[in-house]
């Protein structure tokens, strides 16, 4: 834990590009978060019009997307063009500058909580780009920044359908919200500190040692009734099967995103990816050892990709096989089953490392 | 929970025995079968003009142009109207009139599917199959005139 | 036969009673008789409407509105109530109600069965009768504007049909919106991904709770009756069913004409046809319950659900066997008047074993559906106890099918009113006590096997066929022209309920009044009463698990 932190990724691009003072501090960080973006953007890019549909047709015995490219790969750019290419069709007394607002605040919440997060190491780069002492805390700010953008765009488009959705996301946010951090608590308290690489450096120990093999301490291993009530509460945050009711298109059309087309229904399309892979960079870094895994240091981003892709295709799994749950039973699990799991994870957890400690 | 796990699996079983239920059409065609009912093929040679398909024809499809000798002059038939019932190839004595297995045809306008004598007689055969063969058709069955007397229409 | 009738105190107490015993105990009431070929029919004059059909359903135990008929002659309209007994549905009575030409107004039933509010206005709409204490008599299927009524005789196709809104909206009328309101509006299709088809549901919401919900329909509406009427009994019809419940469930709509011509006209249809369509019938049904299960799984678990693409692989199969022996996918036209226009595929042997591998498998896909939904904890809280029909409810609306069966009503034709090879197999009818979401699906799935087992007798039946004997067409005159004025309504239990036709032929080769009982027009009436008070996926999963197909509901 008390491991000399790691260079991080700005200030080993100012290092190699020997930029100098705060103006070099300054260019080698928007560097740095413009590498960082474009990688999770990349993901994105692969996940939408691709893997998601890959995934999907293998789950219902289908064959999909092989005609453009090589695995179908082709039509990732294909589909970026046709989708940028559509008419944006502005419907008739929207509340304008919210409205337009509301898809770029989506994504750049989600975006902005990667820069909190170790995505681990790359060769001799370490890929995160900043590492206050509060990550933690500041990550899942910025993650719930996203159910403001939902609430303006079910409240600026004037559409009944988006209003509900709208309305749901709040209400699902709240409910899931409380259970999600007061659970990443029970981390913090394991790991006696909010900063993300002391999280996962926490999580480096062993935790016993199975025929020569070291099995590491992560906490979805050390406290894993806490990591089920994580999973769960992450799914409902990010607004995933079973939890997707803010969109549930067979009830609400298509909730808050229900009036929104061409390039504003691409930034809430990856929005909504970048949200799901910041929930699985979340879940890895608390409790699935961050970027820690077999083999040297160095690859250690090989593993973070691995795990927030692991998340994503388990998403995927769920929607294909688990029914949607209505609002008031969404609103009930949260509040009456969530929370008070949490808090009992929670306190428990105080008293074993109060008595073990 | 129970529940939820053996969905799970249910789901996780199709995705992992790599079977695929679609094909890749249209390099790989799925089987049409022999009685498949798909767009007409006209034959001159065998036509007596004797009216009956147009006659039976239930949505009016169907349009034929005799002079006044009663040759036949024009055979006209709205394939993007038709509704494959098949009862013009039933009513024909003669075969003149069949529906092949074609399923496949396309045309930017819908008035490009009213299909002239010639374009009906172009009709390919799909697959090479005449399916008059595996339709079997059982006229006894339909031109019975019942217990009562004769009908001649 | 699985469960005995759960609410039929009736059966015990009303006897069975001729034609006579009923005019004695309707008494002054009648006026006439005017029998129809399936059940006596008695005149009463419009202004005893209710008294008559409360006297019958209460006293005589006709508890099962089956459909309003309405018609114009060339003197006089005509409303005919097609009486019914759920515990008996050969036990029929036909309520003739003639209306002045001039003014035709008569009675609403609606005080006495809640059904006839629909049908009523369905008359109304096409025909032009009024029906005097009717709560809401505005047209049904027609748009709101539409000028004149189609099917009276009087009505001029050359005349400009819809008027515009604003030419129609009456300028004194008061606009009620309340600002202090808590109730939203909202209009649910009729492009809505959850409606099966163009549906158009105006709900009134509560934050999220249903308050109130209404249907508009009629967008699919093509006057299939009057198609019917223009086409002749041989030929011309039957392709037309196919078109009604068109979720590959066509077999059961032929079935529905097949029968109600083939007793208007005396035609007997040879024992082997009528195992091939027994068999041909039972295929299309475990399609379209198929379907039916895909798509409330896709209600309830949202899109991308693959309970949806397996379901729909398992309805792939069979239609691939209909393929084979009828030539099509969906619009089959297979039955003729008389029997089936072919026998089965060449090689028989092939066909048999395809059907054989379908049945073999079917069980081993039912148990996964119930994996993948029914035993799903998160399923079962959306479905039990939501969207609930009592008996006395579904009666009331005259709801059939699997949605009545789900409530606990015993009631399927192919039993309780026998036709084709039914009575000779050996299968089940499937009840559910549950009144909910819940139970309509099981029954649905409980179908799909008894369907299989149905469709391996008659397999087995068809195998030993001696060859000699395969008849299947009855010889029946190429044209036909039943008796003038000789009036049949006869039901069958199609995929969605009892499908009844009523036909009244005027002595030439074409029907004079043919008119369609569509189960779907019953059961999606019954919405309101399920949906009211809870929230809207729960109308979402009422709507889907009613199994609407609007193709029937409007015709």
């Amino acid at each position: 834990m008390s491991a000399a932190p790691a260079q991080l990724f700005p200030e080993f691009i100012a290092e190699t590009l020997g930029l100098p003072g705060v103006a070099g501090e300054v260019v080698a960080a928007l560097i740095a978060a413009f590498v960082v973006g474009n990688i999770v953007l990349a993901f994105t890019g692969v996940a939408g019009p691709w893997a998601k549909r890959k995934i999907t047709a293998a789950f219902t015995d289908r064959v999909a997307v092989d005609r453009v490219g090589p695995f179908g790969l082709l039509i990732i750019p294909a589909s970026a063009v046709q989708l940028l290419a559509k008419e944006l069709i502005v419907p008739e007394g929207v509340d304008r500058p919210t409205w337009d607002l509301a898809p770029i605040v989506l994504p750049a919440s989600a975006l902005l909580g990667f820069a909190v997060i170790p995505m681990g190491h790359l060769g001799p780069v370490n890929l995160q780009l900043a590492d206050p002492e509060v990550g933690l805390a500041l990550v899942f700010a910025f993650a719930s920044i996203a159910s403001v953008s939902l609430v303006m765009a079910g409240y600026a488009s004037n559409n009944k359908y988006s209003m509900l959705g709208g309305l749901r996301a709040v209400a699902q946010n709240l409910a899931y919200e409380i259970p999600l951090i007061v659970t990443a608590m029970s981390v913090v308290i394991f790991a006696g500190t909010l900063q993300m690489s002391g999280i996962v450096s926490a999580q480096q120990e062993v935790l016993f040692t199975v025929g020569g093999f070291d099995v590491p301490a992560w906490y979805a291993l050390v406290n894993p009734f806490a990591f089920v009530l994580f999973l769960t509460a992450n799914m409902a945050e990010i607004g995933r099967n079973p939890f997707d009711i803010p969109e549930a298109p067979t009830e609400i059309v298509a909730g808050y995103q229900t009036e929104y087309s061409s390039s504003y229904f691409v930034l809430f399309y990856l929005g909504e990816f970048v949200h799901i892979f910041l929930g699985g960079a979340i879940l890895a870094v608390t409790f699935l050892g961050g970027a820690a895994g077999p083999g040297p240091e160095s690859i250690g981003f090989v593993w973070f990709v691995v795990k927030i892709w692991a998340f994503f295709l388990f998403t995927q799994w769920c929607r294909s096989a688990l029914p949607r749950v209505r609002i008031d039973q969404l609103i009930e699990i949260g509040w009456k089953g969530m929370l008070v799991l949490s808090f009992a994870n929670l306190v428990l957890t105080a008293v074993l490392v109060g008595v073990i400690v | 929970m129970i529940g939820l796990m053996k969905s799970m699996a249910t789901t996780m079983k199709h995705a992992l025995d790599g079977k695929t239920f679609t094909v890749k059409y249209p390099e790989e065609a799925p089987d049409v079968s022999p009685r498949f009912r798909g767009v007409h093929k006209f034959s001159q040679e065998r036509c007596i003009w004797c009216r009956q398909c147009e006659n039976v024809c239930p949505n009016d499809t169907i349009q034929i142009v005799q002079d006044d000798q009663r040759n036949g002059e024009q055979y006209n038939l709205h394939i993007g109207q038709c509704i494959y019932c098949r009862l013009c190839e039933e009513v024909c004595p003669v075969d003149a009139i069949l529906l092949t297995q074609n399923f496949e045809f396309t045309a930017d306008t819908k008035d490009d599917f009213v299909y002239n004598k010639e374009q009906l007689k172009n009709v390919p055969w799909y697959k090479g199959i005449d399916p008059l063969e595996s339709r079997n058709p059982d006229r006894s069955a339909w031109i019975g005139e019942g217990d009562g007397e004769v009908d001649y229409q | 036969m699985s469960l005995e009738p759960l609410d039929s105190p009736d059966a015990d107490v009303v006897p069975d009673r001729t034609p006579e015993e009923l005019e004695a105990l309707l008494g002054d009431l009648v006026v006439g008789r005017d029998d129809h070929l399936n059940a006596p029919g008695f005149v009463i004059r419009p202004d005893t409407v209710q008294e008559t059909l409360s006297t019958l359903k209460s006293e005589a135990g006709y508890d099962h509105l089956s459909v309003v008929t309405a018609q114009e002659y060339e003197n006089r309209y005509e409303s005919i109530y097609h009486l019914k007994k759920f515990d008996d549905p050969t036990q029929e009575v036909s309520v003739v109600v003639p209306a002045d030409k001039d003014h035709p107004v008569s009675e609403s039933a609606e005080p006495v069965f809640r059904t006839a509010d629909w049908h009523e206005r369905e008359a109304y709409d096409l025909i032009g009768i009024e029906y005097d204490g009717h709560p809401d008599l505005r047209r049904i299927l027609l748009p709101e504007t539409w000028q004149g009524h189609p099917l009276s005789l009087d009505y001029d196709q050359n005349q400009p049909q819809i008027a515009s809104l604003p030419a129609h909206v009456n300028p004194i009328q008061e606009h009620h919106k309340d600002a202090e309101s808590d109730t939203m509006y909202l209009n649910i299709g009729p492009h809505h991904p959850a409606t099966h088809g163009v549906l158009h549901l105006k709900t009134v919401l509560d934050g999220e709770q249903v308050v109130d919900v209404e249907s508009d329909i009629g967008y699919l509406h093509r006057c299939e009756e009057q198609m019917a009427q223009n086409g002749t009994y041989r030929h011309q019809i039957m392709p037309y069913p196919d078109r009604w419940d068109y979720i590959s469930a066509g077999l059961l709509n032929e079935w529905a004409y097949a029968r109600a011509a083939e007793d208007l006209a005396d035609i007997e249809v040879p024992e082997y046809a009528q195992v091939i369509r027994t068999m041909g019938a039972e295929m299309c049904r475990i399609a379209a319950h198929m379907l039916a299960l895909a798509t409330f799984a896709l209600d309830v678990n949202g899109d991308f659900t693959a309970t949806f693409m397996y379901a729909i692989n398992d309805r792939e199969r069979v239609q691939k066997l209909l393929e084979d022996l009828t030539g099509q996918r969906l619009m089959f036209n297979y039955f003729r008047l008389g029997g089936v226009v072919w026998d089965l595929p060449e090689p028989r042997e092939e066909f048999f074993s395809n059907t054989r591998d379908f049945l073999d498998q079917l069980p081993g896909s039912v148990e996964e559906y119930h994996d993948l939904i029914t035993s799903n904890e998160i399923f079962q809280m959306r479905t039990i106890d939501t969207g609930i029909l009592p008996p006395e409810v579904a009666k009331n609306y005259g709801a059939t099918g699997p949605v009545a069966r789900g409530s606990g009503v015993d009631y399927d034709l192919r039993r309780d009113d026998p036709y084709g090879y039914y009575d000779e197999l050996e299968w089940d009818v499937i009840t559910e006590d549950g009144c909910d979401n819940y139970s309509r699906l099981l029954v649905r799935m409980q179908e799909v096997e008894e369907s299989a087992k149905i469709i391996g007798q008659c397999i087995d039946l068809l195998e030993d066929w001696p060859e000699e004997e395969r008849n299947i067409q009855a010889n029946v005159p190429r044209t036909l022209r039943p008796d003038d004025d000789a009036e049949i309504y006869r039901a069958v239990e199609a995929a969605k309920g009892e499908l009844g036709i009523y036909i009244r032929s005027d002595g030439t080769d074409k029907p004079g009044r043919f008119k369609i009982r569509s189960p779907c027009f019953s059961n999606l009436q019954t919405l309101p009463e399920m949906a009211n008070g809870e929230y809207i996926p729960d109308v979402i999963a009422a709507l889907g698990s009613l199994d609407i197909v609007l193709g029937e509901v409007d015709r």
